[in-house]
């Protein structure tokens, strides 16, 4: 059984820094893509990503850590606040590296499948990315922040200074949407293009 | 037709809001509603392709990260 965000958080702080490692490593890949969905440029991606687990080091090593809320969606609410001050800052244009063979676009090795299978599922990944950065920004906001910053809809609504019905609206559009783009194109209705989860259920819902 | 609340209340289901009495109620209706089951699998379907798309930074970032850590020192 893996320990809770909150134990590691306590066995970090008490100074055991292997804690720290597997905290990391839980979380790193939500939040890195919470910050390419809005920056659209991995370099600058990465370096938020270090400001953002810096700022969680120094708020829990000086004991500033507030244990209520969840880490996931405090560690996700900085990055999306540093990505959005940063976008604004530079007042980039959407351009979107779209560097199918990049090491980030998935921890699939080579070794595993062939290779021509692997870049037709990066390749598809990342039309899929296109997909979410053509949604309206609200839209794009909300599913950010649910999917992968691992906010409540109430968190949300209260992030973004909207009611909870508007949060699930914008949420529930978003979704219809892109299953929308996505029928458009059976390539992406492929289901071996998915990285399978647990055993089917009359409904299988996302891992908390 | 679906209604409007039924789609809020599946959304809050397949992000685990729901709590326990009206997920079990949810669950039920689903065996018994094609159309809302439907609905629900392309929705999961949709969803399933968000998880697909995370990308993970390089390994030095990563390292960055972690070296950081060992050696800060917090004031005070």
């Amino acid at each position: 059984m893996q320990p809770s965000d909150s134990a590691l958080i306590s066995l970090y702080i008490a100074g055991k820094e292997s804690a720290f490692d597997l905290l990391l490593n839980r979380h790193k890949s939500r939040v890195f893509t919470t910050i390419m969905l809005i920056v659209r440029d991995e370099d600058i991606a990465e370096d938020l990503l270090q400001d953002t687990f810096i700022k969680a080091i120094h708020t829990m090593k000086s004991g500033r850590y507030n244990e209520e809320g969840k880490f996931s969606s405090w560690i996700c609410r900085i990055a999306h606040n540093l990505a959005i001050d940063c976008f604004r800052r530079e007042k980039r244009s959407p351009l979107l590296s779209l560097d199918t063979t990049s090491h980030t676009f998935n921890s699939l090795s080579l070794a595993e499948e062939g290779a021509d299978a692997t870049l037709t599922r990066e390749e598809t990944y990342a039309q899929l990315r296109e997909l979410i950065q053509d949604l309206p920004a609200a839209q794009k906001e909300v599913l950010i922040m649910r999917h992968y910053g691992d906010m409540s809809f109430q968190e949300i609504a209260d992030a973004t200074g909207v009611s909870i019905n508007t949060a699930l609206g914008r949420m529930r559009y978003a979704l219809i949407n892109l299953r929308k783009k996505m029928a458009a194109q059976p390539v992406f209705y492929d289901q071996n293009l998915y990285p399978r989860e647990t055993a089917p259920v009359p409904v299988q819902r996302a891992a908390s | 037709m679906i209604k409007t609340f039924t789609h809020e209340k599946l959304l809050r289901y397949l992000y685990n809001e729901l709590p326990a009495k009206e997920q079990t109620e949810l669950e039920d209706t689903l065996q018994h509603d094609p159309e809302l089951a439907a609905y629900c699998a392309d929705l999961l379907l949709a969803q399933r392709a968000l998880s697909a798309v995370q990308q993970n930074p390089s390994e030095a970032t990563t390292q960055n990260i972690l070296r950081y850590s060992r050696t800060f020192l917090p004031t005070s």
